[in-house]
């Protein structure tokens, strides 16, 4: 198992440590709720030094083969994303962030879980050149609504990024305006000496540090899917509503993608929420059902602890998908109401 | 208060344990309160709901009286002894984290009147054997 570049500055700070997609990393350091309401409320940061980052040069025309969105439509010093490489029956082979550098350089974040199969899937459908450097650098998002009050005015616009920059005093290779909390976030790579410092300094100014749980029931208030849970290989941009792709250009999937458009999907992916004082979770692949019938199953699921409330997401089969609609999730052997709702809940 | 400390969690010497990471703090009149171990709510990380026992039910020992939800999983919550419960931690069913910030305190969850104390208390884990069981955990 991969452990957190920042373990030891993490076990003083407290963390309770837990293992995701093969790496050990801070869970939480005091409770998600609080953590979570931090970002919310006020900024607090994460350790997101288990997702992969790939630095990926050559043709153009070859990477493009490989994004479902259009790369060239997108200035330098920007990201694409989220958008992703598909298999070629346009299932998910990643979601991924893509920064352009240049017109032949591109740097890409993958799910941690993905990073090797990422890497493969690269260099077996092309001649670009990849290098890993996950291991490289650390990766730290400092996420919050009072971001900019806290740490003054950032330059950089949404999905902008600026490479080998100064970020509070220190040289780091890479800031971004980004995040997957749904509030104003910056993500910074540094070297791991740098990381321990600007952790360090994060902390003196009173910027708690915030762990994977509070990470995961943000991204569920907002929609955001996670791969492995709420898509795979088996699941396309269409059922999951998840639109990362442009149909102007072609791309390795878009055949099926296309396919898929034209004959209709069997299920699709909706957002729920349990009824307020419900306080049990529906856990993965938990079944949904309509009037009795069958009619899905729960891929993700949380106490949201901004909504005060149980929220979640699944795939149902899209004749029971009406917004407001009363289904019903079973939980050990019982039946509980959930509504079904847009994304974002907040 | 006497804690000893095995890793990150926490054992109180003044109190019995189960198998299943339940403790039991025995008084005179045979009503006993239990609770989930600091070994236990670490596990299960953060707490955000809880069924707790019916009052007034007669239960066996080892039986699942109640269910924890965490963000992890849900758990199972045991009656370490046989007996009926006579009360329970209603303030869990609004503040469920209550039992990750003081599991061996004001987290406690269910108090119940013993019927088989003196023969089914054999079976309680005393503090030194709850850390060996925990060890490496």
């Amino acid at each position: 198992m991969f452990v957190s570049p920042f373990h030891d500055l993490e076990e003083k700070l407290r963390a309770n440590f837990g293992e995701f997609a093969g790496w050990e990393m801070p869970m939480n350091f005091t409770s998600y709720a609080e953590e979570h309401m931090s970002v919310r409320s006020s900024v607090a940061f994460f350790n997101l030094s288990h997702m992969g980052r790939l630095r990926v040069k050559g043709n153009p025309k070859e990477f493009e083969m490989l994004v479902a969105k259009e790369v060239s439509k997108t200035n330098s010093g920007n990201m694409i994303g989220p958008t992703a490489f598909l298999n070629d029956k346009a299932g998910f082979k990643d979601d991924v962030m893509v920064y352009k550098v240049s017109e032949n350089e591109w740097l890409i974040v993958t799910n941690a879980i993905n990073r090797e199969k990422i890497v493969n899937w690269i260099k077996s459908n092309s001649n670009l050149d990849v290098e890993d450097l996950t291991f490289k650098y650390g990766m730290i998002a400092i996420q919050g609504r009072k971001l900019e009050e806290i740490l003054g005015k950032n330059e950089l616009k949404p999905l902008e990024f600026k490479l080998n920059t100064k970020f509070m005093g220190y040289d780091v290779f890479l800031v971004s305006k980004s995040g997957w909390t749904g509030e104003n976030g910056l993500e910074v790579w540094v070297t791991l000496d740098i990381g321990r410092q600007l952790i360090m300094d994060l902390v003196k100014i009173g910027i708690k540090p915030a762990g994977l749980i509070a990470r995961d029931s943000l991204r569920q208030e907002m929609g955001f899917v996670l791969y492995g849970e709420d898509i795979d290989e088996t699941i396309t941009p269409v059922e999951a509503r998840y639109w990362v792709f442009s149909l102007e250009k072609d791309f390795i999937g878009k055949d099926s993608l296309v396919e898929r458009i034209k004959s209709g999907i069997e299920k699709v992916r909706i957002g729920f929420k349990m009824k307020k004082g419900e306080r049990i979770i529906p856990r993965h692949l938990s079944k949904i059902y309509s009037l009795g019938n069958e009619a899905g199953y729960v891929t993700s699921s949380t106490f949201s602890p901004y909504l005060n409330r149980v929220i979640g997401m699944g795939y149902v089969n899209p004749k029971y998908f009406y917004l407001g609609y009363n289904l019903a999730v079973e939980i050990r052997s019982k039946q509980y109401d959930i509504k079904i709702d847009e994304f974002p809940f907040i | 208060m006497n804690e000893m400390k095995v890793g990150r969690y926490v054992v109180l010497t003044d109190r019995l344990y189960t198998e299943t990471d339940e403790w039991v703090v025995l008084s005179n009149d045979n009503v006993v309160v239990v609770g989930i171990t600091d070994y236990a709510q670490k596990k299960l990380r953060d707490i955000v709901g809880i069924e707790l026992p019916q009052l007034q039910k007669e239960v066996k020992a080892g039986e699942s009286v109640g269910v924890i939800e965490s963000v992890k999983a849900a758990a199972d919550i045991f009656s370490p002894l046989s007996g009926i419960i006579v009360e329970v931690n209603n303030k869990l069913l609004e503040h469920p984290e209550i039992i990750n910030k003081d599991p061996y305190g004001e987290g406690w969850i269910f108090k119940l009147k013993a019927s088989k104390l003196s023969e089914e208390k054999e079976k309680l884990l005393s503090p030194e054997k709850y850390i060996e069981k925990i060890k490496g955990g």
